[in-house]
């Protein structure tokens, strides 16, 4: 393509649009099979949020390391991590990335750098200070990303944790993604200041927000932070303001939000609506390439599930089984 | 605004700039929720020492509100009374620019808001000037790119309008006329930029902020001072242009391993950068500008914020004065000649209110 005025060209796009459509087809399923009692434990959904994730990830290989939230899974794919494993997981089977001892708050895949979803919040911003602190001995140039909501951002950790960060001058970058909930509390009535970027101005650190629903803006910030940490700039924070469709939980009937607030979402701040009219208007995708890619994706979703649902379930013997590492 | 109303001064405080990626690609700073605050306490009380008795806010959520109240609490509490009446806009608060622009429209709505003082950047001053009408604003620096308020101690600018709107100085003489610049996409209505308009090669919006200089293809300013920071210190660094003269300035651009001449001018903050250009023309009031350039997008004060393509025609059209602004300075030198914050000795133990007070029987 001669004409692409994007910072990606049409395979990235297209690669973007996959992992986006691919985190959201895995959400709504799983609204739709956590209802009929087949999962345990509980599942929060990542849908809504897509461009967050595969803007940011898009610019990581699997040298770098993420810590994630309770809300990982989209986190989890665009990492590059098996939709396979991480159905099988969701299900508690065998097949899942964790032998399906984890579920889905505690998703992990090292291979990718995938740290592990994580069900405690502002858990992840310690950890990714070790994986950060480890890439600058090691000198790779790898960098840790950690993810947390603005409900998390008002946890001691994050903060003990960028004041850590910034000391050491690590590769670490702290990912806020505010969807304007800590569960049910809003962040205007739980949040003193509501620029997380004060926050990390309080640290030293720069800080940037972006609308989280364009993929662009997160795609574009991000790299610039992540160069930056990488060529030993140091920590950074990045807030994307975005939105989550389903509720805090599967099950939450969602009485906090105005009425109509999902509809309104969905409607005009849907990530992958803005992001598809966006490159099909430019004339460097077209309408059909996107449809392709939907089919491929539900096919593949489709193929998780039932997989899922036929792969037998741990026994007694897989207790104390990949429990503890040896060193 | 009838004459036996006493004149309010409206402040539209925006609590979300200085946010963007200038930070990162840039040494950009973050003006902090609680020194935007103290600006606003310190307006106020330079608009209560000139006789000003409310004034009205824009809500928001961002915190400011919180820290300005409790500062007025704690000057009540310890007997001070330094402030005048502060009250908020009855509007929601949606975090967004929406909200400027709501808030700069009721208070040209109300009919009795002398001036407005706005709190921002070259962003949020655009969002105030496309609603206020002929209210006059007056302008602090709190936002990354700052080419259009002044640098200035934010009491100095309070006090100035507070004499302006309490009409201690002629209308004339306070109030200052500028230009803006219209940008329109196949005859829509108007965007508006109080600076600069540039063209870039890009086709997204993305993180706004403009800093890839090999982007840049056109670039049309209402005024170009040397000393400004972001794109106009482009032509300002070429062919200066004063706020106050007629006319502006239109420039083509390219990649500076291309172009005839490259200038090194500060684009950002920290971000002195070499920029390719190819020519330069005065950019006369009222004259309609078509780019050369078939597609990209619209960075309006220095952040893109539409973009077009191929088949659709993108107008640009300078305005002589279309919006006012506060002439600080101007008043000031006023005040000072006419002696208008002068304190006499009175057989008080409470302090003597200024001339202006007394004149506007506050």
């Amino acid at each position: 393509m001669t004409n692409n005025p994007f910072p990606l060209s049409r395979d990235e796009l297209l690669t973007a649009y996959r992992t986006m459509r691919t985190i959201r087809d895995f959400e709504e399923r799983l609204h739709v099979e956590f209802a009929k009692g087949d999962i345990p434990g509980f599942v929060h959904l990542y849908a809504g949020e897509e461009a967050c994730a595969t803007g940011i990830m898009m610019h990581l290989t699997d040298i770098d390391r993420i810590a994630s939230t309770h809300r990982g899974h989209g986190h989890c794919i665009a990492k590059g991590v098996d939709v396979h494993e991480m159905m099988g997981e969701i299900y508690g089977k065998v097949t899942g990335c964790c032998r399906g001892k984890g579920g889905s708050m505690h998703i992990a895949d090292l291979s990718k750098g995938m740290m592990g979803a994580n069900g405690i919040l502002g858990a992840g911003a310690p950890l990714i200070c070790g994986a950060g602190l480890a890439a600058k001995f090691r000198g790779d140039g790898g960098v840790g990303l950690t993810f947390f909501g603005d409900g998390a951002a008002n946890q001691g950790t994050v903060l003990e944790s960028m004041n850590l960060a910034a000391i050491w001058n690590l590769p670490v970058i702290f990912v806020v993604e505010n969807n304007g909930y800590a569960e049910s509390t809003s962040v205007e009535y739980a949040t003193a200041v509501d620029s997380y970027v004060d926050r990390a101005a309080g640290f030293g650190l720069p800080g940037v927000t972006v609308d989280g629903t364009d993929f662009f803006a997160v795609y574009e910030a991000a790299g610039e932070i992540i160069k930056r940490a990488r060529e030993g700039g140091g920590p950074a924070l990045l807030e994307c303001k975005t939105v989550r469709f389903f509720g805090h939980f599967e099950g939450d009937a969602q009485t906090y939000k105005a009425k109509g607030e999902n509809d309104h979402n969905r409607a005009h701040r849907d990530c992958l609506k803005l992001f598809g009219a966006r490159v099909t208007a430019a004339g460097v995708v077209s309408e059909a390439d996107l449809a392709l890619i939907d089919r491929e994706v539900a096919a593949l979703i489709d193929d998780a599930v039932e997989t899922a649902k036929g792969a037998p379930l741990p026994g007694a013997r897989d207790l104390t089984t990949d429990v503890y590492v040896a060193y | 605004m009838t004459s036996s109303t006493p004149p309010k001064v409206g402040i539209i405080a925006n609590p979300i700039s200085a946010r963007d990626i200038r930070r990162v690609v840039a040494s950009a700073n973050s003006v902090q929720v609680a020194d935007r605050a103290n600006i606003v306490l310190r307006a106020l009380a330079a608009l209560a020492a000139c006789g000003i008795e409310e004034v009205v806010m824009m809500p928001e959520r961002g915190g400011i509100a919180t820290h300005v109240l409790r500062g007025m609490e704690r000057s009540n509490a310890q007997g001070e009374a330094r402030f005048p009446r502060l009250t908020h806009l009855a509007m929601p608060v949606t975090g967004t620019v929406d909200d400027t622009r709501r808030a700069a429209r009721m208070m040209r709505e109300a009919g009795d808001i002398a001036a407005i003082i706005v709190l921002g950047g070259d962003g949020t001053h655009r969002a105030v000037v496309a609603e206020c009408g002929q209210v006059p604003i007056a302008g602090i620096s709190t936002g990354t790119n700052n080419a259009f308020p002044e640098h200035r101690e934010p009491t100095i600018t309070g006090l100035a309008t507070g004499l302006a709107a309490m009409g201690q100085v002629p209308a004339a003489l306070a109030f200052a006329a500028n230009k803006l610049i219209e940008v329109r996409i196949d005859g829509g209505p108007p965007d508006i930029a109080l600076v600069d308009v540039a063209l870039v090669t890009d086709r997204f919006v993305g993180a706004r902020a403009l800093w890839r200089a090999e982007t840049f293809r056109e670039l049309y300013v209402a005024f170009a001072d040397p000393e400004v920071i972001g794109m106009a210190a482009i032509a300002g660094l070429i062919e200066p242009v004063t706020r106050r003269e007629p006319g502006g300035l239109a420039l083509t651009l390219a990649p500076a391993a291309t172009a005839p001449m490259v200038v090194h001018a500060p684009i950002a903050p920290g971000l002195v950068t070499p920029v390719g250009v190819e020519s330069w023309r005065r950019m006369p009031s009222g004259t309609v500008f078509s780019p050369d350039i078939a597609a990209g997008s619209v960075a309006l004060d220095g952040e893109r914020e539409l973009f077009f393509d191929g088949h659709q025609e993108v107008t640009i059209t300078l305005q002589d004065a279309a919006f006012r602004t506060v002439d600080v300075a101007a008043v000031m030198a006023f005040a000072a000649r006419e002696k208008l914050l002068l304190r006499h000795a009175a057989p008080t133990t409470h302090p003597a209110p200024p001339r202006a007070a007394l004149l506007a029987g506050a």
